[in-house]
């Protein structure tokens, strides 16, 4: 793609446009741009002159960008509502997939281990039991992850403040860190047993307590992928401007 | 890249009612809706060419158009056409504008909304 339309991906993502419409709207200017290329060749100008004057043709790039802008229909809801993208979303999409989770803990307790007192002890059931008691532990385990990660890369392909998506891999952090599964049987003989969710520090590991610990540990992981994009971005952005600068 | 001049303000509205328009029989892909807006307001109506695109997705998003890719000559292309809503809307863009530029007719010709500006 023309470094024209680099620029212009870059101030249309940062404006809040949609990906999908961003990419699109370059397709077809892309198109547009050989077009009226191809036009101007057949006019007897020469590949260079066709080429200028088929830019100058297609709009400047404030033109362009202004255009697609004030399209307010167009811009992602990450960029219209990040308190809902970043904040809520998260926690409703970690909500569910625990829910899953703890859902196939419950149905492997009462069909593979009718008469026990805890779930957690799949090494007891056969192979199928263990496979299906592991599908939920694997949901549970990484879906925050699954999580952060998406939110850094929302954030990465829409070039966003990093305000939000650090607020939200915080809260997922926090969130993710501070469950704990609890599970009792009923005391009534036969009777079924019950999952439920605590949120808690408990106890400390090496001094600091045992959730934060653990939300410590997921917000890093999750949020380096996004940290070391910035980063390189930042870097990508300073040599090109120093590019710029020694070539003034 | 040197900016081409373009229409002022009072544009706004017109490259959709003309896109409506030119749309009417047949479908077509942006640079020939560009070209045949340059043709038949022999180039009268100037717009970086580039900016009928967001118009063009804005009236999709809106129902009043819809879009096909197609392949033609080895290249995709996304061909445009009007919608059963696009109609309804060519129809009051017409009307309004057909009444816009009646009054404004008017007032430069010293008719009947003229008194107003004496």
């Amino acid at each position: 793609m023309p470094k024209p339309f680099n620029e212009l991906r870059e101030r249309l993502l940062r404006a809040g446009i949609a990906p999908r419409h961003v990419r699109r709207y370059l397709t077809e200017l892309a198109d547009h741009l050989a077009d009226l290329r191809a036009e101007e060749e057949r006019a007897d100008r020469s590949r260079a002159e066709a080429e200028s004057a088929a830019f100058i043709r297609l709009g400047s790039a404030d033109d362009l960008a202004k255009a697609m802008i004030e399209q307010r229909q167009f811009q992602s809801w990450s960029a219209r509502a990040p308190w809902a993208v970043f904040g809520l979303a998260p926690l409703l999409i970690l909500s569910a997939a625990w829910f899953i989770a703890l859902l196939i803990l419950w149905s492997g307790w009462q069909i593979f281990l009718p008469g026990a007192d805890t779930p957690f002890g799949a090494a007891r059931v056969d192979s199928f039991g263990n496979l299906y008691f592991q599908l939920g532990k694997a949901i549970y385990l990484n879906a925050p992850f699954l999580i952060g990660w998406g939110i850094g890369l929302i954030a990465a392909r829409q070039r966003l403040n990093a305000v939000w998506p650090m607020a939200g891999l915080v809260l997922t952090a926090w969130m993710a860190g501070t469950g704990q599964v609890q599970a009792s049987r009923s005391a009534v003989p036969g009777g079924l047993g019950h999952i439920r969710m605590d949120f808690t520090l408990g106890p400390s590991v090496h001094g600091i307590p045992g959730g934060l610990f653990n939300a410590l540990i997921i917000f890093s992981l999750t949020a380096l992928p996004y940290l070391i994009w910035r980063l390189l971005k930042a870097l990508s952005r300073f040599a090109q401007s120093t590019v710029s600068t020694s070539v003034e | 890249m040197a900016a081409r001049e373009t229409n002022p303000n009072f544009m706004n509205g017109v490259p959709e009612l003309l896109i409506l328009r030119l749309l009417q029989k047949e479908e077509m892909y942006g640079y020939e809706i560009v070209q045949a807006i340059r043709s038949r307001t022999d180039a009268v109506i100037a717009i970086g060419e580039g900016v009928v695109y967001p118009v063009l997705h804005g009236l999709e998003q809106d129902g009043a158009l819809k879009s096909r890719r197609k392949i033609v000559n080895g290249r995709s292309r996304i061909y445009y056409s009007r919608t059963p809503a696009g109609s309804r809307r060519l129809a009051d863009l017409s009307e309004t504008w057909s009444n816009l530029a009646a009054a404004i007719q008017d007032v430069l010709t010293g008719g009947q909304y003229a008194k107003a500006f004496q």
